[in-house]
């Protein structure tokens, strides 16, 4: 066995970051492996179908350490959680079928949640995502020091939520940082974590954690995009405004995508944040579905707790079906 | 080598930095995979399937208690008093103790009649007795009246074979002031010095021949000391790590630092020699054996699981049969009730195994834990074992018993102290225990029908106590008047009338809250149409009210006494209990006049709360064992158990059962007597009681005495309230603002009431 | 470009040199344009660059006060009331960057006088290790099974693990502590283990950058007569290297930060890693909180520093959610 080509392939990870290079590379292998073996498929089609269905299976192998793992400790969870979700509740455990969707769908306090984490979804993930996209602009452009700039903009990623928490208090407490620089115009003092402006302040604290790992992803997706079409681009006298809507946007389409999905997941992170700030029972702009789930789990309400959450799921599998569809729509012709 | 290799190459390229980075993770990673495996192999050890059977014995004599005990090898030796036929009196008698045949020898010994006491004393490395003695001298006038006392100390070294002095020393040239020590410890290390220990003061070294060493002076008060086996001396203390051992050190004149790898233990804690390993500690809890060389301890039993109460320990000891022996003391009105154990370990397949049912509690009380050791040694059927849940803030334990109560973990009874009662009987979490009344044959209306009902959710009782009490809030009844119980408004009508600043006598923005929100919390809450009154006038009202009262209370504050504020209307009200009719009396005294039980404020005036002495139990629904279970809450209210608390004494409160609480009002109302000179009958007091600087002499109970505490004890019919400690934090929290004058008390309400809608939208 | 240049010079060479002019022009003004974004691009950056520093800096610098510093600083701002609750009063707040002294009294406490610290972080360190690399070996075969041979019932199980991966663990915390109470593992560090190693997040990651391996490199090893563990092994696997880090670190960072996972499942207390009882510190013992917090930091700043290249360049492949 003679393999050249995956040595190579060894110890070029770093070609990795260049998919163009890279793929190219490949293909030249590709071609090279035509040569090497002779008509390799013709009159060889029912050996090659066994083959096809033995990789099928052996490939499914290496599939099934995680199958079984996410089985047990995934799935598994997920159908008892169906089970709490349908009886009366976990120690009497009578069977009540869908009661428990009405009754937490009539919950003012579901209802609240529900709008609370929509609302703040809704608002906080696009801007996660637009913000993210101008700071990797920013930096693409060449500036100096732009891969310190890029390891700072990482670095909320490393502080511990118990610190952030700390000093988030530190700035938007009742006499906090915040309303010190507002009285210095004269302006009132306000109960940030304790009314409308609630939310805000999380968006923004939710904006400064996940900003930088957004962007580190648009920065990949941009360098990505063929330079000889952005150069033919600007030679065709486009303006920056059109190049970067039919060429950036356009190829990063698939990365806008991803992004999206990424700040949903870390957009149900921000729970503990606020859970850290404000305790079970925050001020009502602040409370979060998981607020719901984990204040009826703790009060042994299992059942209203597996219901939210299946309706939370039913959503989430609307919303990444959606997106999926969206992407097989946009991102087919630049994917290839 | 090719990784060597890689590296300098990397090293080259991205500077050392990055290598040293990468091998610092490649240690922690391999570091901790090597933990893992450690901790991998650790609980297979525990796992080799012995037991420790217990063996219990009477002790071969009789003694009224037994004041000291020295362990010697296979023997011990004991001081105790048993009596005198003599003198009618008692007097101090050692024996000589073989603990393999359990039989003891009574020891003559020199000078140890009259007034003397045995301190402490121990088997010296020459095989005779070392004890500190103290004889305590008076004379008296014509009537009886001591007029002058004196108290010696005397370290004496004597014989065994023939209880001659053999060596003493007068220990006031030993300890400065002694006539305010009492010594309580005394060691041996292995030159033979002596060291004696009087709590806090010092500990005082003397050579083997009583000649001062030298004095070791002490910050923390001395929880135990004992000698290792290595001949050192250590002494146990509380340090803000928990509880310490610390060696100490003659050379240096100090005591050590404190031992690493020694866990805090709790209650009633003990340090003994021990003969495999270095020392032998004993807690309420478990036994361990102590190397001090390695700094590790090993866990031999859990008290509970040999039928021993951890509390009554005396001493431990290992036998050189392997077995352990020791000795458990139970208080009693009689006379104490000693026990020698014997501890064998054993395969647990060659025990009889009983069926196991699990006690679920936050933590155990010590009368539960009674209740339990008794039901075990008598029941052959069924064994308890306990799961202490732990009683800390931050609410992960009652989370974990939550998770516990859903699976198949679920504790079989379940002690409802400081848990949330009403969740869980919504919930369905509880038993109904009628039936299981039913049929044993147990009659409801022999119980009180109040406490029962407190209870009851739906006509089902869901939970049990076996003794209680009542808390309440005193006010005198010329100011109140008769009724128990006022509004939220009526009583800050009445405080708003009178002087505000001195309504209670330690008054914090806290207790303001607690009386008068917590334990009314419903009243600011309709659970029907979930709405909230955070934003009402009376909650409004109260926060105001709070806002007069210091932050923390200054308890140092000079005042007069308790008893004169409330007299002369300083104080108006009082928090208190009722647990005995004696402490009604106290409070008719403390007051001066006839007081009224007004209790907390409440919509309904029904302000007294009924709270659990000792353990209120509910039987898991989701039980396999529920007959078992049910058993021993039939024993914590059968009529013997409820007889015996009033018998003995024992717990604080009153029984629930009916026929032995009229036996309880019965002792409390039967005058006690004495012979004056002339042989005359003259009633003389029960017992003193006293509350702050004042104190009172308690006579038996009248007949209106006994029927006022009967009407609180049967009138009161809610459990004293478990508020949610979300709610309390949410109004502490919120209501800060107001107290700091940064806020109105209007806006801090209203934050409040955000707050908590939330949690009673998401609750209905 | 010259060879058409040239080609086109023959045909009109007076309008190409104005064109060329034309265009030399235009980049030099738009050079002279850049350069000015370039600084304004620039400042901008750099006061974003602060405000995302600062709380980390604000953090390791204040590790250097002393606690009465700190009390006097923010005590008013975390009080602990008797009965745990958190109060938050303050009279005046001073964000503070320099210490007044420098003090190394807080690494003192936490490094020398109590050891429960350090303890906890190697509780930590011993609960995060094996996920991030079991994680990582089992999302290798995983994603290698996903993206060989794509056929319907992959992609709805891909599907699934998708959602499940989505899903707040506050949903699967009560089942899972079923699940584990199950399979007796439950107060040991297999009942945060396990559920960690087969989290779905890295076979999402890893899968999504794998299907972007052209399919025809596979079919050429294969052809070529490499079984599957070869294709694995010598062509995905070293393909896949930086992406692997990247997911590491972002594994690493999420686990590391763990509050709830340990609080349920393990019961003792001694087993809880750092994070927990630093979730714990505002209410309590605020002096100790940011030195305990700047050594906290330092791993995930190590394995962030070492792995950060591949950060950057593992990322480049993802992106598209189906790939």
């Amino acid at each position: 066995m003679h393999f050249p080509k995956s040595r190579k392939g060894q110890r070029m990870p770093r070609f990795a970051a260049h998919p163009y290079v890279k793929e190219n590379n490949l293909r030249s292998i590709e071609r090279n492996t035509k040569i090497t073996v002779p008509s390799p498929k013709r009159g060889r089609k029912s050996s090659s179908n066994k083959k096809k269905h033995r990789g099928r299976l052996i490939s499914a192998g290496y599939l099934l350490p995680s199958a079984v793992g996410v089985l047990l400790f995934f799935v598994l969870p997920f159908l008892i959680v169906v089970y709490y979700s349908m009886i009366d509740n976990p120690i009497s455990a009578q069977f009540v079928l869908f009661d428990n969707f009405v009754m937490v769908f009539q919950n003012a306090a579901f209802i609240q949640a529900a709008k609370n984490t929509f609302t703040f979804s809704v608002s906080a993930v696009p801007l996660a995502v637009v913000l993210s996209l101008f700071l990797a602009m920013m930096l693409e452009s060449k500036i100096p020091f732009q891969s310190q700039f890029r390891t700072f903009f990482l670095s909320p990623m490393m502080v511990p939520i118990a610190s952030v928490v700390l000093i988030w208090q530190v700035l938007f407490h009742f006499n906090g940082m915040m309303n010190e620089l507002r009285s210095i115009f004269d302006l009132d003092k306000i109960d940030w974590l304790n009314s409308g402006y609630a939310q805000v302040v999380i968006v923004i604290l939710f904006l400064w954690k996940n900003l930088g790992y957004n962007m580190i992803l648009f920065m990949a997706a941009l360098s990505s995009i063929p330079k000889d079409i952005l150069e033919v681009a600007i030679l065709e006298s486009a303006s920056p405004f059109q190049v970067f809507i039919h060429i950036k946007l356009r190829y990063i389409s698939s990365t806008i995508l991803f992004v999206t999905i990424m700040s949903l997941i870390n957009s149900f992170k921000v729970f503990r944040e606020i859970y850290l700030l404000k305790g079970d029972y925050p001020y009502d702009t602040m409370y979060m579905l998981q607020h719901f789930m984990n204040n009826t789990f703790s009060r042994l309400d299992y059942q209203k707790m597996s219901a939210a959450a299946i309706m939370m799921a039913i959503v989430m599998v609307i919303i990444i079906g959606i997106l999926f569809l969206t992407e097989n729509y946009f991102g087919k012709d630049v994917e290839g | 080598m090719k990784t060597i290799e890689k590296m300098c190459q990397k090293a080259r390229r991205k500077g050392i930095l990055r290598v040293i980075i990468m091998s610092l993770v490649t240690v922690t990673l391999m570091a901790s995979l090597f933990g893992c495996g450690k901790s991998d192999t650790a609980p297979e050890e525990e796992k080799d399937g012995l037991i420790y059977v217990p063996e219990y014995q009477k002790l071969a004599f009789e003694a009224r208690y037994i004041s000291q005990l020295a362990p010697a090898g296979d023997e011990a030796y004991m001081a105790a008093m048993v009596e005198d036929k003599e003198n009618e009196g008692y007097k101090t008698v050692v024996y000589q103790y073989n603990l393999l045949e359990n039989t003891a020898k009574e020891l003559s010994i020199a000078d140890l009649d009259g007034d003397v006491n045995v301190n402490a004393f121990l088997i010296s490395g020459d095989g005779n007795l070392v004890m500190v003695v103290n004889q305590y001298q008076y004379e008296e006038d014509e009537n009886g009246e001591i007029v002058d006392s004196s108290m010696t100390m005397e370290l004496r070294r004597i014989s065994v074979d023939d209880g001659t002095v053999i060596n003493s020393q007068d220990l006031a040239n030993v300890v400065d002031r002694i006539e305010n020590s009492y010594i309580q410890y005394l060691c041996e290390d292995g030159q033979g010095n002596l060291y004696l220990c009087d709590g806090d003061q010092g500990i005082h070294i003397v050579d083997k021949d009583f000649n001062k060493l030298c004095d070791i002076s002490l910050d923390d008060w001395v929880d135990g000391m004992a000698a290792s086996k290595e001949g050192d001396v250590y002494i146990a203390t509380y340090n803000e790590n928990g509880m310490v051992l610390k060696k100490v050190d003659v050379a240096a004149k100090k005591l050590g630092e404190a031992v690493e790898g020694i866990e805090d233990v709790f209650g009633n804690v003990g340090y003994y020699p021990s003969v495999s390993k270095s020392l032998i500690q004993s807690s309420s809890n478990q036994l361990k054996l102590i190397d001090l060389e390695t700094g590790t301890s090993e866990e031999l039993f859990n008290w509970m699981d040999v039928d021993i109460d951890g509390n009554n320990i005396e001493i431990v000891g290992e036998l050189s049969d392997g077995r352990i022996w020791t000795i458990s003391r139970e208080y009693s009105e009689e006379g104490d009730q000693y026990e020698l154990v014997y501890l064998t370990r054993k395969k647990a397949s060659e025990v009889p195994q009983k069926e196991e049912i699990v006690y679920g509690a936050l933590w155990l009380d010590t009368l539960t834990r009674r209740a339990i050791i008794d039901f075990n040694k008598s029941n052959d059927q069924y064994h308890i074992s306990v799961k202490e849940y732990g009683n800390d803030f931050d609410g992960s334990q009652v989370a974990q018993f939550n998770a516990d109560l859903t699976s198949q973990n679920c504790p079989d009874l379940i002690g409802l102290t400081s848990l949330d009662f009403s969740q869980y009987a919504s919930k369905g979490v509880l038993e109904d225990m009628y039936p299981y009344m039913e049929k044993s044959g147990l009659d409801k209306g022999d119980y009180l029908e109040n406490v029962l009902k407190a209870f009851e959710q739906d006509g089902k009782l869901y939970g049990i106590v076996s003794q209680f009490y009542i808390t309440s809030t005193l006010a005198k009844e010329s100011l109140v008047g008769e009724e128990n119980g006022w509004t939220l408004s009526e009583m800050l009508d009445f405080v708003e009338k009178n002087n505000p600043e001195n309504v209670f006598m330690y008054g914090s923005r806290d207790s303001i809250f607690r009386y008068c929100i917590y334990n009314n919390i419903d009243e600011f809450i309709d659970w029907e149409t979930g709405k909230c009154f955070f934003e009402g006038e009376e909650f409004i009202r109260t926060l105001e009210f709070a806002a007069k009262f210091p932050e923390e209370v200054d308890y140092n504050q000079e005042e007069e006494g308790i008893s004169a504020r409330l007299r002369s209307n300083k104080v108006l009200l009082m928090e208190n209990t009722v647990s005995s009719v004696q402490e009604y009396q106290m409070m008719n005294g403390l007051f001066g006049e006839k007081v009224t039980y007004i209790g907390y404020p409440n919509s309904e005036r029904k302000g007294n709360l009924i709270q659990s002495s000792g353990g209120s139990f509910g039987i898991s629904a989701k039980s396999k064992h529920k007959e078992g279970a049910w058993e021993f809450v039939e024993s914590v209210i059968s009529k013997e158990y409820q007889d015996s608390l009033v018998e003995d004494n024992y717990g604080w409160g009153f029984p629930i059962r009916k026929e032995a609480l009229e036996k309880q009002f019965e002792n409390d109302m039967t005058p006690e007597y004495y012979e004056d000179e002339e042989g005359n009958k003259v009633e003389s007091s029960k017992t003193t009681w006293g509350y702050d600087d004042f104190q009172m002499e308690i006579m038996a109970a009248t007949q209106e005495d006994v029927d006022a505490v009967r009407g609180l004890l049967t009138s009161a019919d809610r459990l004293s309230g478990n508020v949610d400690t979300q709610l309390t934090n949410i109004i502490t929290e919120e209501a800060e603002p107001f107290f700091k004058g940064q806020k109105s008390a209007a806006d801090a309400a209203g934050v409040i009431q955000n707050r908590i809608q939330i949690y009673v939208n998401e609750n209905r | 470009m010259k060879q058409r240049f040239g080609r086109i010079k023959k045909i009109d060479e007076i309008s190409l040199e104005r064109w060329e002019m034309e265009v030399k022009r235009k980049k030099r003004w738009r050079l002279r344009k850049k350069a000015v974004g370039v600084t304004l691009k620039t400042m901008a950056a750099a006061c974003f660059a602060v405000l995302f520093l600062l709380p980390i800096l604000l953090t390791i610098t204040n590790s250097f006060m002393s606690a009465s510093e700190i009390s006097s600083n923010y005590g008013q701002v975390f009080a602990t009331n008797d009965s745990g609750g958190k109060v938050y009063i303050a009279e005046t707040v001073n964000l503070k960057f320099i210490p007044d002294m420098v003090s190394f009294s807080q690494y003192i406490t936490v490094l020398l006088k109590s050891p429960e610290y350090l303890f906890k972080f190697w509780n930590s360190v011993i609960l995060v290790v094996p996920i991030v690399v079991f994680q990582l070996l089992v999302a290798a075969g995983a994603s290698f099974g996903f993206t060989r041979y794509r056929g319907r019932m992959k992609e709805i199980i891909f599907f699934v693990y998708i959602i499940l991966m989505l899903m707040p663990y506050q949903v699967t915390l009560v089942p899972n502590y079923l699940v584990s109470d199950w399979l007796h593992i439950l107060d040991t560090n297999w009942a945060i283990w396990l559920p960690g190693i087969f989290s779905p997040f890295a076979v999402y990651l890893l899968t999504k950058y794998m299907r972007r391996i052209p399919i025809s490199v596979m079919e050429a090893a294969q052809i070529d007569g490499a079984g599957e563990w070869q294709i694995f092994r010598h062509i995905c696997m070293p393909l896949c290297k930086g992406a692997m880090c990247s997911i590491a670190i972002l594994i690493f960072i999420d686990y590391w930060n763990m509050v709830e996972q340990p609080l349920i499942l393990l019961a003792d207390e001694q087993k809880h890693p750092l994070s927990v009882f630093l979730s714990k510190i505002n209410a309590g013992e605020i002096g100790l909180a940011f030195a305990v917090a700047t050594i906290y930091m330092v791993p995930p700043i190590l394995v962030f520093l070492y792995g950060e290249d591949y950060l950057v360049e593992g990322i480049t492949y993802q992106g598209g959610i189906k790939g």
